[in-house]
């Protein structure tokens, strides 16, 4: 799917773009899985990053997430794309429950020279696969999901972009009073990306 | 007077021995026997009296003797155990002065260290300074630049004003006439109707004048005819009469005059009724080719008037135009008096370009001030780290001094106490030399011995000495130097205090920047956010639609079906139009889901445009929510967030429902001026949009203040 040169080591803007955007395809399945969104059946295992990771086979999710991917592979070769947000609401009163924050730094030096950058693919892999641990392990203090929920992904970009036809401004569903967890995060030199969950406390976290 | 048988010898110089102990026999000398001379010769009585004194003189002699020789023996074990410590001494002074050599060369090697690591830090805290004097200096060329910029924004405020001031007046004039325009144009829209109606009316009485003449030519065409058959027939009855006339001319002629006469007066009066019937009928062309003439003009009037009717068309056109025209004008005017330092259109590309290079610039500075940020950040780790060296020396070099000077110290005592030992040693060399000056022989060596030792010791005492004044002269400079350093270090220590607050201020501000970005806080001026239109939801409910309609497309499949089975079944001529009807209905649910689809898309256009549009005329991002309270009501939820807005919490919050809108309490509305503003303009004038103006206005003139 990444498209990169002959050597291994060397990482050029199109294949750092194709690296965080199929990042994550691979962690908005893993959260709609362990957050228990879509249906256990509904999903099938594939190997990525030396693990076994799950994939939707909801024609419809896969869709919606295969376009937006791709939309956000453009945004990020052209240095455009902040922070990548997918937004876990209520389906009843649509409220918003918690949001996995994606936030993404971009060399200006790469996209203004088009100059590429060294790095073991290994170690960006070690990265990512850390960071997928933490998201399966994140159930353990997330709290559960009284009712049915749906997502919704959103997208912070420079304010000179062009809208595409299939996107509209939107606000920033955020959340009231939240609380927050920094996970790990990676870097390929070109894109550094940073995860952090945060979600509605828990009435029994309130109480306490 | 006893005659003395022994002279007494010459007396030695002892200044301490006292005269009390002499006696003339027992005086514990052994004093050489000198023959007797003539003088001096006794008997044998005396000679053995003499000789047993001498023995008993010599036992206690020999006694005293042995007495020495222990005294001797325990001074020289004494000396022995003297010179043992003394050996002691020697080498511990030997490895006190190895050490002390050790510590002067790990001294020299500390001070080198840190002579080097001043100089380093000198040269550090130099260039810090120079970094700080350069910093200095360009906050001062900031500072002149910001001065300049405020001259020149004070100077383009006072030309804004001049120009806004310009721009009343030109919209003033504008206005006028426009009002001008208008009411001309009012004035000739009213005319032109007056005239169109005016034409109108003249049209439809030319009509009725053309169909009324048009009734009169036919009229008069008839008569017209009429009156040439009649006109034939009389010119035939007149050829006849004539012919009558030639024919039977003579007899008639004579017989009738009077008939003639009243014939010829009915004939000319039939002429002269022809002539006028003619001259009518003449009149009737004139009135045709009139009537022609008219329909041309009415035509013509037709044209007119339609071209009128284009050109009013084309007027609400253009007057639409004009309309949008205006308030384009209106908002790039407003947007004009927004930008600082832009007097006329043609300023505004100069001030982007201005603007964008002002944003290269600060992002220069920006990345610039994050380096030297993290230049500092590493100069005081090494400052740090350095510190942390030069105390673990310094409190090494100070144990050192403190065990140096301990050492001197109990050297110091040591020989304190060896030299009262010494002198202790002196007084009682001094006493054995004396009381052996009556015992001259071996003891004289000794003496000498114990004096050589004792000067020897005296002058190593000296030495040592010497050697501790010196230990302490460079233990005190040391001791400064310390001192010293420690200055520099509680300089350089606060130092590091304020670079680790600046760290710790940094950090904070990086913590807070992080909670923003969890949050999901994002600047509006360089962020937008944005989602697919076509969402799950959506499509769920496009799917839904699909559903229906292939269930009815199904039951209508089913149908037709029946029906073409009963067809066959009956062979009746059955309406062939149905499949034809089928497919029709299926062609427009192609092309209604199409225009749904094309519809969704415009209106997401249209709602994203007509968001841009209030947010840019009203001063406020709207945001719709729909939601439903716990009763089930479904409530609409207006998010406000003026574009004037200092923070993003600044919020105003609105449920709409059935015509209403009420104002929530959040952060922003419970603040005390806020809420003075609600009170006054939402509770006692209830109007929402004095108090959303009131708040744009203040929030504006807040925002240009600052």
């Amino acid at each position: 799917m990444a498209s990169r040169t002959v050597s291994k080591d060397v990482i050029t803007l199109k294949g750092s773009a194709a690296i965080v955007a199929e990042f994550f395809g691979y962690a908005a399945n893993s959260i709609l899985y362990n957050r228990g969104i879509y249906p256990e059946e509904s999903f099938t295992k594939v190997k990525k990053y030396g693990l076994s990771m799950l994939l939707t086979q909801d024609d419809d999710v896969k869709s919606f997430i295969a376009s937006i991917t791709s939309q956000l592979s453009e945004w990020l070769e052209a240095g455009k794309l902040q922070r990548a947000v997918l937004v876990i609401m209520s389906k009843s009163s649509s409220e918003v429950l918690e949001r996995w924050n994606f936030n993404i730094e971009t060399d200006s030096e790469v996209i203004e020279k088009g100059v590429s950058r060294e790095k073991c693919d290994k170690e960006i892999m070690r990265e990512i696969q850390a960071i997928m641990r933490q998201i399966a392990s994140s159930i353990t203090y997330l709290p559960c999901f009284d009712e049915p929920c749906v997502f919704d992904v959103l997208a912070y970009t420079d304010k000179d972009v062009a809208v595409p036809f299939s996107w509209i401004e939107s606000d920033a569903k955020l959340i009231n009073n939240p609380q927050m967890v920094k996970l790990h995060s990676f870097d390929t030199k070109i894109h550094k990306v940073d995860t952090m969950v945060s979600y509605k406390a828990d009435e029994w976290d309130e109480e306490e | 007077m006893m005659i003395l048988r022994t002279p007494p010898q010459r007396k030695r110089r002892v200044e301490s021995v006292p005269e009390q102990d002499r006696s003339p026999v027992s005086d514990r000398r052994i004093v050489p026997y000198v023959g007797p001379s003539d003088d001096f010769v006794c008997t044998y009585h005396c000679r053995q009296m003499v000789k047993s004194e001498v023995m008993v003189a010599l036992k206690t002699a020999e006694k005293l003797n042995l007495e020495y020789k222990s005294s001797l023996e325990a001074l020289s074990n004494r000396l022995s155990k003297c010179q043992q410590e003394h050996s002691k001494c020697a080498h511990h002074l030997c490895s006190v002065e190895q050490e002390l050599q050790a510590s002067k060369g790990r001294e020299s090697a500390l001070q080198e260290q840190l002579l080097k690591e001043t100089s380093e830090h000198q040269e550090r805290f130099y260039e810090q300074l120079k970094r700080c004097s350069e910093l200095e200096v360009q906050m001062q060329k900031e500072v002149e630049f910001r001065r300049q910029a405020e001259l020149s924004a004070d100077a383009a405020k006072e030309k804004s004003s001049a120009v806004e001031k310009e721009l009343l007046i030109i919209s003033e004039n504008s206005e006028r006439e426009k009002n001008r325009l208008q009411l001309s144009f009012s004035h000739s829209q009213d005319e032109s109707k007056l005239l169109f109606s005016r034409v109108n009316a003249e049209l439809d009485r030319k009509r009725i004048q053309a169909d009324n003449f048009a009734k009169e030519a036919e009229l008069l065409r008839k008569s017209l005819l009429d009156l040439k058959e009649q006109l034939k027939e009389c010119l035939h009855e007149k050829s006849q009469l004539e012919y009558k006339l030639l024919s039977c001319d003579s007899p008639l002629v004579k017989a009738n005059p009077s008939d003639n006469q009243t014939l010829v007066k009915h004939l000319r009066d039939e002429l002269r009724k022809a002539e006028t019937e003619l001259h009518e009928a003449r009149q009737l062309k004139s009135s045709h080719t009139n009537k022609e003439f008219l329909t041309e003009q009415l035509l013509e009037e037709k044209g007119r008037r339609e071209k009128v009717e284009m050109e009013l068309t084309r007027f609400q056109e253009v007057q639409l135009h004009a309309q949008r025209l205006e308030s384009e004008l209106t908002s790039w005017k407003s947007l004009l008096k927004q930008i600082p330092d832009v007097s006329c259109y043609d300023d505004i590309p100069k001030k982007i370009a201005h603007l964008q290079k002002e944003i290269v610039e600060n992002m220069l500075k920006v990345g610039e001030g994050n380096a030297r940020l993290k230049e500092l950040q590493v100069a005081l780790e090494m400052s740090n780290l350095s510190k942390e060296h030069t105390e673990k020396e310094c409190k090494l070099a100070k144990e050192e001094t403190e065990c140096t000077s301990m050492e001197v110290k109990r050297l110091e005592l040591m020989l304190l106490s060896v030299s009262g030992e010494c002198e202790r040693l002196k007084k009682d060399a001094v006493n054995w030399s004396k009381q052996k000056s009556g015992l001259p022989g071996s003891g004289q060596t000794n003496e000498t011995d114990l004096e050589t030792l004792l000067e020897q010791k005296e002058h190593a005492i000296r030495e040592l000495g010497r050697n501790l004044c010196q230990q302490r002269e460079s233990i005190n400079r040391q001791h400064d130097e310390i001192k010293a350093l420690n200055e520099n270090f509680r300089i350089e220590s606060k130092n590091v205090k304020s670079l680790e607050r600046e760290n710790d201020r940094l950090r904070s501000e990086n913590s807070l920047l992080e909670l923003k970005l969890g949050h999901g806080d994002y600047s509006v001026e360089n962020t937008k956010v944005l989602r697919m239109v076509n969402t799950l939801g959506i499509n769920n409910e496009a799917k839904h639609t699909i559903e229906t309609l292939q269930i009815e497309l199904q039951k209508a499949k089913s149908k037709l079906q029946a029906i073409e089975e009963l067809r066959e079944y009956s062979g009746e001529v059955i309406n062939t139009g149905i499949p034809e009807k089928l497919l029709q209905l299926k062609g427009q649910i192609a092309v209604l889901e199409k225009r749904e689809e094309r519809y969704k898309a415009v209106f997401a256009e249209k709602i994203s445009v007509f968001r841009r549009a209030c947010c840019s005329l009203f001063g406020y991002k709207i945001v719709m929510d729909d939601r439903q309270r716990p009763n089930g009501i479904p409530v609409t939820r207006f998010t406000l967030q003026s574009i004037y807005a200092q923070n993003d919490d600044e919020k105003l919050e609105f449920d709409y429902e059935s015509g209403s809108a009420t104002i929530l309490v959040n952060e922003y509305t419970s603040q005390q001026e806020i809420q003075h503003q609600v009170e006054i303009f939402i509770r006692k004038m209830n109007s929402i949009p004095a108090f959303t103006a009131n708040l744009t206005v203040e929030s504006f003139n807040s925002r240009t203040l600052s």
